[in-house]
């Protein structure tokens, strides 16, 4: 009795989790321009036509383009980090590492706000305009999953067994050779989890971004953000279906490799 | 390659994109407004001042205090037996219900607003459903109300809450219990004398991680509490954004940051204190 009552108790609030979720997808496929329950009947019409429309398409191509920099970029400035926190004791280095992880703490529309009141000191200084192109919100995304690279890749190498690379040494490899034939492919859990962490972290921000965003340089986030202050109907819903597709995709792929419930 | 030159790139970048900015913004804080010149050099406090002179941003503040309060307690009470089930079950769908917990929360708090929408429109799922079995006449208002964003802010953070505490349970020891039933004590008493003392560093993390989300939400408020409903970080955007009062906006992002540290840290003095006190 008391495992019924906790099971549809679970079931309840994992439901009311992915609520939202299945109803976004479902309007998706209402045969109705505007929202209607029930509809009138299911189309597919909605997802050729968020395909059509501009400002998704650009928003998507434009999020896709800084997500995949901001995360290559991080991912290597990340693990280099990582290695030198956690094989070298050095003064300094607990600092170092709250540093890095700042990103974590500060509010983003914080961070979102001080970038963007830099990035115009720099085009009142420089003449240089790195909002009128998709490279502040390229520094800025890179600044923001960093941590995550950090962190992630951080706690493999401290779950790594160490013996091995001894092993490799005393056997007459090069500190080269060690790091490439050894340390590297053992690494490979922590960077792909880093890698696509980045990804979608960076892929569903809003907040940072809000202020660094220009005509033609919008990520997908704020244009439906945008879309959604005046309109709630099947085109967003169609946008939003691709999108929580796109993320179920690497979800699954990340699962393969790494443990989720050990990295959120 | 040296190892001080391999902490180049990292530290560079949050140099270069976070650490300047902020003490650009800093000193932006100080300096005074003017509606034709906008921003003119000056070192003041005047726009920290105005905040607590003026009562719509006490009225915003509190608003932010108290919604995130209600949703940080609510995500307790909800999340807490989630997290025990999941961190006790020896089901073999332990993976996929981990996973349907992890799902919604890299789907984006924009593409959720929207679900939540498609509910509580005044054409909405909820509204046509009760007007259908005849138990309302008139469709409820639910968008753009504190309960909408209750639910929607509740559904942002509560995934948090309930994989901080599932880690926290999961380190536990549960033949603790056992060994309290086997010396007498009820299960009600054994979960509250022995488990529950031991998960409170995770009720601790928990509370505090969902806390700031609350403290810091943008998207939710904006689209599901509609423009009258006024919280911290869209209100600070504005000052940015639209009234482009760039010292007070930057004196209100420091406020924020400020109230969120601090409200940590006194959450994370009250549950060292209570810790000792159940040590004891």
């Amino acid at each position: 009795m008391t495992k019924l009552i906790a099971s549809s108790f679970v079931t309840a609030v994992l439901a009311f989790l992915v609520l939202p979720v299945i109803f976004i997808v479902w309007v998706a496929f209402f045969d109705s321009s505007f929202l209607t329950f029930p509809p009138p009947g299911y189309t597919f019409h909605w997802f050729a036509e968020a395909a059509r429309n501009p400002v998704f398409l650009n928003g998507f191509v434009t999020s896709l383009i800084v997500v995949a920099i901001a995360s290559t970029i991080s991912v290597f400035s990340g693990a280099m980090a990582a290695i030198v926190l956690v094989r070298y004791q050095f003064p300094g280095r607990e600092a170092l590492n709250g540093l890095l992880l700042s990103p974590l703490i500060i509010p983003n529309i914080v961070l979102g706000i001080a970038l963007y009141i830099f990035f115009i000191a720099i085009a009142d200084t420089l003449s240089i305009d790195l909002i009128a192109s998709n490279v502040g919100l390229i520094i800025a995304h890179t600044m923001l999953v960093l941590p995550w690279a950090v962190r992630l890749i951080g706690a493999n190498l401290i779950g790594m067994d160490r013996s091995i690379e001894e092993a490799a040494c005393n056997l007459g490899a090069k500190s080269g050779t060690v790091f490439f034939r050894v340390t590297l492919p053992l690494m490979r859990g922590g960077i792909v989890a880093a890698a696509l962490f980045s990804f979608i972290v960076s892929f569903e921000n809003l907040e940072l971004s809000l202020l660094i965003v220009s005509p033609g340089h919008t990520t997908l986030p704020i244009a439906q953000m945008q879309y959604l202050e005046f309109n709630m109907d099947p085109t967003i819903a169609a946008v939003s279906t691709v999108q929580i597709l796109v993320i179920a995709a690497l979800l699954l792929i990340t699962d393969r490799f790494v443990k989720l419930s050990r990295i959120v | 390659m040296t190892a001080s030159m391999m902490m180049i790139p990292a530290t560079g970048i949050i140099l270069l994109a976070l650490v300047i900015p902020a003490l650009i913004l800093l000193r932006y804080s100080f300096n005074a407004y003017d509606p034709t010149q906008l921003m003119v050099e000056a070192f003041t406090l005047d726009n920290y001042t105005r905040f607590f002179h003026e009562p719509y941003f006490q009225q915003v503040m509190i608003t932010t205090l108290t919604v995130s309060l209600e949703c940080t307690l609510a995500s307790l009470l909800l999340g807490y037996p989630v997290a025990y089930f999941l961190a006790t079950t020896r089901s073999r769908f332990k993976s996929l219900l981990i996973i349907l917990t992890i799902f919604p929360l890299l789907v984006g708090n924009v593409v959720r607003a929207a679900g939540w929408m498609t509910l509580f429109g005044t054409k909405g799922f909820i509204n046509v459903v009760l007007m259908y079995l005849d138990i309302i006449d008139s469709p409820i208002k639910m968008m753009y109300t504190t309960f909408s964003v209750f639910v929607g802010m509740l559904c942002v953070i509560l995934p948090f809450m309930i994989l901080t505490l599932q880690g926290v349970l999961e380190s536990i020891d549960f033949s603790l219990t056992e060994a309290a039933e086997n010396l007498g004590a009820s299960p009600f008493t054994a979960f509250r004398r022995v488990i529950l003392p031991l998960s409170l560093p995770g009720i601790a993390t928990g509370s505090i991680l969902v806390f700031i989300l609350c403290m810091n939400a943008y998207s939710t408020p904006v689209l599901l509490g509609g423009p009258s409903f006024s919280m911290m970080a869209p209100a600070l955007y504005d000052q940015i954004a639209s009234a482009s009062n760039w010292p007070f906006g930057a004196a209100l992002a420091f406020i924020l940051t400020l109230a969120t540290i601090l409200a940590t840290l006194i959450s994370s003095l009250y549950f060292r204190r209570k810790l000792k006190a159940m040590a004891a």
